[in-house]
């Protein structure tokens, strides 16, 4: 078991920062919604690094990451099951 | 090596897997990818094996986003970490033997010019510290001392970290690593003075603390390389396996590092600087043209 990044849609939605995705190690990980305006993780690739969460709270200064464990994430989204979003 | 290859023949589209369909119908080809956009638009990069929370990794998924023509460029590696996602990365990518990669380059080069004589090949050089600047070392010095026009890129680690954490040339003196346990004796080697002794065109060293600027220098490291001469890259990507950074820090050991000593520097030749503005001003005109024409109809 391994915890994964999560984004609070709601924090994340009201700012338009975009810091994480261009953070993140892992190419397609945290990708952003153009029409919720917000970002959002694929679980499946997330290698819990926790950089994002670093970037959050001490560069965008939002808050908005936490790292949740995999087995508490309810519907999280896969890239692998459902590709990548179009938006 | 050419966006017709990587089309789907009409029929087999589901067959292909899901991201490949995904890169072909929203990847970043033909067109200028920012920074900001990442996020929106497939990466040329899948998944990968290396470790979780690497400035390596951090480094090469910007760095691929700043190419001008990812579907026109060739990468060349050798062994070392970086070799595993840029194989797995949609660019050819040419696994040298050890300490060779500037003369296949080379080669591969003059080659490119000869087979496509109307299309503008990229060729770069993604190694690490001890791939260009121990065992390369003499391929790569050759290579800018004959003016070879692609671009070398070094993945500066300051260890073999691979292989089980021995010091490179690149590596600090004094440090104590796992195969160094009496600690480094040595300098680290000014690979940066040994380009500018060797004329290279435009050379640039940097830490990824700022994603933008990976991306802006590759592009123009890429662009030089295509009509001026060599460009070399630097860039810190600590290895937080070897040097022990737990992944949350590895961004604050980053901007520490630029902060003591891998400031950001950029080393840029007359000839470069002007073939730069002339791309500018030829791009700035040519957006004029469009605009006008389209208030026209």
């Amino acid at each position: 078991m391994y915890a994964v990044a999560q984004i609070d849609v709601d924090i994340c939605s009201a700012t338009s920062c975009r810091l994480c995705t261009q953070f993140c190690p892992e190419s397609n990980t945290i990708n952003y919604d153009i029409k919720r305006n917000t970002a959002y993780v694929a679980v499946d690739r997330c290698k819990g690094c926790e950089i994002c969460v670093g970037i959050c709270d001490n560069l965008a200064k939002h808050h908005a990451i936490k790292m949740v464990p995999i087995t508490e994430i309810v519907e999280g989204y896969e890239m692998s099951k459902l590709g990548f979003h179009k938006f | 090596m050419s966006l017709d290859t990587l089309k789907i023949s009409p029929g087999f589209e589901s067959y292909m897997p899901k991201e490949y369909v995904d890169l072909v119908e929203r990847g970043p080809y033909g067109r200028d990818v920012k920074v900001s956009e990442m996020g929106t638009f497939k990466e040329i990069i899948e998944e990968h094996p290396m470790c979780a929370g690497c400035a390596m990794t951090l480094f090469i998924r910007t760095a691929l986003i700043g190419l001008p023509a990812p579907e026109h460029t060739v990468i060349l590696g050798t062994a070392g970490c970086g070799r595993l996602v840029l194989s797995q990365a949609s660019i050819p990518f040419i696994y040298g033997n050890y300490g060779d990669t500037n003369g296949v380059a080379s080669g591969l080069k003059r080659g490119l010019e000869i087979r496509f004589p109307n299309q503008t090949k990229d060729v770069v050089v993604m190694a690490g510290d001890g791939g260009l600047a121990d065992i390369g070392f003499s391929c790569v010095m050759h290579s800018w001392f004959r003016k070879e026009k692609f671009t070398t890129v070094m993945l500066d680690n300051e260890v073999y970290g691979n292989t089980g954490g021995q010091e490179s040339g690149m590596t600090n003196k004094g440090m104590v690593l796992k195969m160094a346990p009496f600690g480094k004796k040595f300098e680290k080697m000014d690979m940066i003075g040994l380009a500018k002794t060797a004329g290279v065109a435009y050379i640039a060293r940097l830490a990824p603390t700022n994603p933008t600027r990976i991306a802006n220098v590759i592009r123009k490291a890429v662009l030089i390389a295509r009509e001026v001469g060599p460009t070399y890259v630097q860039a810190y990507t600590s290895c937080n396996i070897e040097y022990a950074i737990p992944t949350p820090k590895v961004m604050d050991d980053a901007r520490e590092v630029e902060k003591d000593r891998y400031g950001f520097m950029e080393i840029i030749s007359d000839e470069a600087k002007a073939y730069l503005e002339r791309i500018e001003q030829e791009k700035k005109a040519k957006a004029k043209a469009v605009a006008a024409s389209k208030a026209g109809a």
